[in-house]
Order: structure tokens, then sequence, then C-alpha cells
């Protein structure tokens, strides 16, 4: 049977929802299920982290674990795994993620893959799909180790619904600090912050919006919705949104129920990241513009004029 | 200080991508430097030009590199190294990061700049395994990078919660984003200059890389087929008196979509 280690997202102390999606798959499809959570103050979360459909739990807490660092992190992994007997080890999709999987898989001599989109397990045989090329085209990858560590692509599987696990913590020991590569600071988003991967609505402002006029003016329809706010790269670049709220190909790759796109013109590196969205509305004045080759919804016109309406008649249906 | 980049030639993601018998179609293809790692050559030559240091770059694979090379040369790389050899055809990521390995091994260099992904592949390992491999620190998704003093430089990363400083002892190994740089566009004085220099063109035996490691080794995965994405299909797109079509699409998405 596949025994499936699922390294816990956890951001500013909440556990974010790639979790039990990442658990549920694993016991639909069979799999003997334990979690890895990394960080310092935890404990509070043990729960939660079994409900996700665990049935032991990792657990390395302590405060020198506190600020991200890729190597004490990744010897935290390797020893649940080792503990555990994992054949399959998944990160949900997260810059953590990305930066620690390639670790895992060099210290266990396995087989890595990112952005998975989903894994078929005949015996001992794994293979996998991902996209490539800015997801313009999509690879089946044979595995030729016994072990494969994965970093899940986001929206790839969903948390079904009646899953549980049990609770059974095992504490791991602090890792050394990586002493050659020290966290002096991190500059951090407002505490409380809708996250753009978890949310369930995701608006994102592009070159359209000009300004930072224009930004608020779209981050208080996000407000009202209690949205995430994402970003092309154009306005990162501008200076006006931050370098973890860019959207696409080299930033976060989202999957909400429903993705905003305002004054984005659609660039494939911007697709890349957000058409695994269930529906999209795009809000463009070109009418030839792109994104509309991708959105659900459309409307052809000036954002400026068009988002305080939509506002508005966001708020008459909701009252 | 001496400074190796890695340099890969990718397919141009712009062009329309044909898929047949689980293979994609080459007919049409064009190849170009790929965007990451021209924002590592960028960094590598800021580097030399505001602290001083020596810039090699090194390309795996990919044929004919010669243009490629010399476009990086014209923007300030001094010495470029090519691997090629028909045993790296089925190399996957932590193959490639031994024969880095080896590459960096016979140099002495003091930092390594990778791009932190390449954008044929989107996989982003190569750079972090190699730091693995040869036990150094490394910080992945960097955009930027000072130098403090010949031993330590000071990068930003861009992480799940903000940006995060870190300080790294060098040797080090750091995979960089797009938004580090704007890369220069090569002079003509610089076009000219690197068309006199040379390419250390080399295969796997004149690396002296060993059989079990690399020319022999299985690879830990393989990609065994391609396939078409699936595609979404434009919806409804609606024109004319803004107040009048933007009250009709929210009850769209409330009433039919029923995302609101
Ligand atoms: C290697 C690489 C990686 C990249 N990665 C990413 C990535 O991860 N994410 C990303 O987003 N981009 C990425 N890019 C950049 C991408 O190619 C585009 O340049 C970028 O997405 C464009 O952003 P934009 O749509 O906001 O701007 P533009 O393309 O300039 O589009 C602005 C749009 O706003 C519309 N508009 C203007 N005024 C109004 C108005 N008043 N009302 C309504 N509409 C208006 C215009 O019609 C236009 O369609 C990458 C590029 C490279 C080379």
């Amino acid at each position: 049977m596949a025994k499936i280690l699922v390294i816990a997202d956890i951001k500013q102390g909440v556990l974010k929802s790639s979790t039990a999606e990442l658990l549920s798959k694993a016991k639909t499809i069979g799999a003997e299920t334990a979690v890895v959570a990394v960080g310092s103050n935890i404990e509070s979360l043990t729960s939660d982290l079994a409900n996700a459909g665990s049935d032991t739990q990792y657990i390395a807490d302590d405060p020198s674990l506190e600020l991200f660092s890729a190597g004490p992190y990744a010897s935290c992994v390797v020893d649940a795994a080792k503990q555990f007997g994992a054949n399959l080890i998944w990160f949900g999709f997260s810059e953590s993620g990305k930066a620690v999987a390639p670790r895992v898989a060099t210290q266990l001599d396995a087989a890595c893959a990112t952005e998975i989109t989903d894994v078929e397990l005949s015996g001992d045989q794994i293979e996998v799909i991902r996209p490539a090329i800015a997801n313009k085209v999509m690879q089946r990858v044979k595995v030729n180790t016994d072990q494969l560590v994965a970093v899940v692509r986001a929206g790839a599987f969903e948390a079904t619904e009646g899953i549980t696990g049990t609770e059974n913590v095992v504490k791991l020991s602090a890792p050394a600090p990586d002493l050659k590569a020290v966290i002096k600071e991190l500059i951090s988003d407002a505490i409380g912050e809708i996250d753009l991967v978890d949310a369930d609505v995701v608006i994102s402002v592009g070159r359209g919006v000009k300004d930072q006029a224009g930004v608020d003016l779209v981050k208080e329809l996000a407000n009202d919705l209690k949205a995430g706010f994402g970003s092309s790269r154009a306005m990162v670049d501008g200076g006006f949104m931050a370098h973890n709220k860019q959207v696409g190909q080299t930033g976060k790759i989202v999957a909400p129920s429903l993705y905003m796109a305002i004054g984005i013109s659609g660039a494939i590196q911007h697709l890349a990241g957000m058409t695994g969205s269930k529906v999209i509305l795009a809000v463009n004045k070109d009418t030839e513009a792109p994104i509309f080759n991708v959105a659900d919804y459309g409307i052809v016109g000036d954002l400026f004029e068009v988002v305080p309406i939509l506002r508005e008649e966001i708020k008459k249906i909701k009252s | 200080m001496k400074i190796l980049t890695t340099v890969k030639k990718v397919v141009d993601v712009e062009l329309t991508m044909h898929v047949e018998d689980g293979a994609i179609v080459e007919d049409g293809l064009q190849y170009v430097i790929n965007a990451w790692d021209e924002s590592a050559v960028e960094a590598s030559v800021q580097l030399k030009e505001n602290n001083g240091a020596e810039t090699t770059l090194v390309s795996i694979g990919g044929g004919d590199n010669t243009d490629m090379i010399r476009r990086c040369y014209a923007m300030g790389i001094e010495n470029g190294i090519h691997i090629d050899d028909p045993a790296l055809a089925k190399a996957d990521a932590s193959i490639f990061a031994k024969v880095l390995q080896k590459v960096y091994e016979k140099g002495d260099y003091d930092l390594v700049i990778t791009g932190k992904q390449a954008q044929d592949t989107d996989s982003g390992q190569t750079g972090i395994i190699l730091a693995e491999y040869l036990g150094v620190p490394c910080v992945s998704n960097v955009i930027a990078i000072e130098v403090m003093d010949d031993q330590h430089i000071k990068v930003s990363r861009v992480g799940d919660a903000g940006t995060e400083i870190v300080e790294l002892e060098l040797p080090a190994v750091v995979t960089v984003d797009v938004s580090i740089n704007e890369p220069r566009l090569p002079q003509m004085r610089g076009i000219m200059m690197a068309k006199k220099k040379a390419i250390d063109v080399m295969d796997l035996a004149a690396l002296g890389t060993s059989d079990d490691e690399v020319e022999g080794a299985t690879p830990k995965s393989e990609i065994v087929e391609f396939m078409v994405s699936k595609t979404r299909k434009a919806g409804q797109k609606f024109e004319g008196d803004a107040a009048e079509i933007t009250a009709k699409v929210v009850d769209l998405l409330a009433n039919e979509a029923k995302v609101l």
C-alpha cells in the first residue's frame, strides 16, 4: 500500500486548504497517510492536521523554525519521511515547497516532480502528469525510483467531504540551523490578509489600472468580496503591487471559484497562473484582448467606469 | 569573485505547440535563451561591473549554441563553456546537476547564479540540486543580490509570506526570478567583440564525468509522453452601455455560474 506523507502548508499560524486537498486525494487512492508540520508554536494545529485526513502527525515545533529556512525545513521533512517509510512525499503549491522539494528528493535519492496535476499508481510504478512550456502542453512523467517527492499544483486535488484522520503525534527534534544561509528579516504581508492561493475569489489588476488610485479602486471591490488581491507582472514591475501577489508562470498559480482580471491583456505567462479557475471574468477596454479567449464572462469597457458599477451591483444582489 | 552562470536554450513559448503521437512537432519551432537565465546573465554582469568579478557561463545540450553564447558575451560575460553529448539526451535535473558539479569543481567558483526555472520544463530544480551536491548554501526565487564582503552576499527572496532577506556565506548557489533585472540589449561594439571570442565546447569525456553518475546513470524520472493541454473556450462577451452590461454580467455570475 502506498504511504503518502503530506507537508502541512502553514501560513501565519493557519493551516491552508492544500493540506486537506492533498490528504483527501491520498485517502481516496487508498494510501496510508501522514502529515509533517514545521514551524513555531504550531501545537494547537494538531487536531486540524488530523481532521484534514492524516493518521500520523510528525511535528517539528521550535522557535528556530519561526522564519522559513529551506535547509532545516528539508531536514524535518526527510526525518519524517524516513520514520514513516513514505514512498510519496507531497508538498502543496507554495514557494517554500518549491524550494524544499528538490532538497528532500536529493537527500533521499528520490525523483522529484514539481507542479504535478495528477498521479497514477500501478503496483510499484509511479507516473505523474504535469503541465510544461507555460501550460501549452502536458507531460506524462515516469518515475524510475521507489520514492517520489512532488509539488502539487494549486487546484489539482479537491478536499473530499467526510474524510478525516486520527490523532497520533510524533514529535521531531529541532534541526540544526543553517549557519551559512541566515534569514535576517521577513518583510511580511499584513496579518490576516486573505491569501491568494487559498481565496475562493481572486481579483487581479493589470497595467490597465494605471496607478495607485486605480489599484485602490479595485482593492475596494476585493475587500467587499473578501477576495484575494493579485496582480499581473506589469503592476509588480511598476512597483504598485508586492512580488508575492504576482499571478502567472513565475508567480502564484491560483484556481479559485471566481477569478476577475481587471485591465489585464492575457499574456501567455499570466494565463499560465489562472486558467485553472472555475469561472473567469475579464474587464478590458480592448475587445480583441486575448484574456477574452479564456474568460467565461467578458465586459468590454473602461474599467474606471465598470468597477464602481460592479461594486454596486454585487452589493445589491448580496443584500 | 568568480561567478558561474548557467544558460539553457529553450523553445520559444510564444509559438503555437502541436503535439503528435506523444511528441511535440519540431517543425516551425524556434529556440531562444531561457528568460530566467538571461536574467542570471544580467545579474552576473552587474556584479562584475559593480563589484569586480570574473564571469563564466556554462550551457548543457542544445546542439549549436554559438549564437546564444555570443549574445551573452556581448552582454558582458567573459568565458563560455558548452557541454554537449548524446549521452545527455534523457538526462533529468539531477544528472544535469551532476554535470554542473563537475564544471564547478574545475573552476573554483565563489557564486553560481542560475535562472529559477527553464521556460520549457517549468521545473525549477537544477540549481537547488546542484547546491545539495556541492554542500553549499542556496536561496531560490531571488530578486536582489548585494555583495557584503569577499565571503558574504545578501539576497532578497520572494517567499510565501512576503520578501525574505537572507545572508549567504560563499560559495553559494542562487536561483533568480526574471524580476531581478531588465536584461540589457547587446550593443554593436559588444556584438563585434563577441564574434572573436572562443567557446570551450566539450563532451562528457573531456569534462571527465564518471560513467555511473552521468553517462550510464538511469534518470530518476523521464518524460514518456506529451499531451495537448485542455484549453478554455471563450465565453460570453458584452459590449455597450457599461451600467447595463455590468448588471447583466453580475446577474449571470450569481444565477448562472453561481459564484457570487
Ligand atoms: C519569462 C517571463 C515570465 C513572465 N511571467 C509573468 C507572470 O508570472 N505573470 C504575469 O502577469 N506576467 C508575466 N510575464 C509578463 C507578460 O508577458 C506580460 O508582459 C504581462 O502579463 C502584461 O501585464 P498586463 O496584462 O497587466 O499589461 P498589458 O499587457 O500592458 O495589458 C494591459 C491591458 O489593460 C487594458 N486597459 C488599459 N486601460 C484600460 C481601461 N481604462 N479599462 C480597461 N482596460 C484597460 C489594455 O487593453 C490591455 O489589454 C512574464 C514574461 C516573461 C518574459
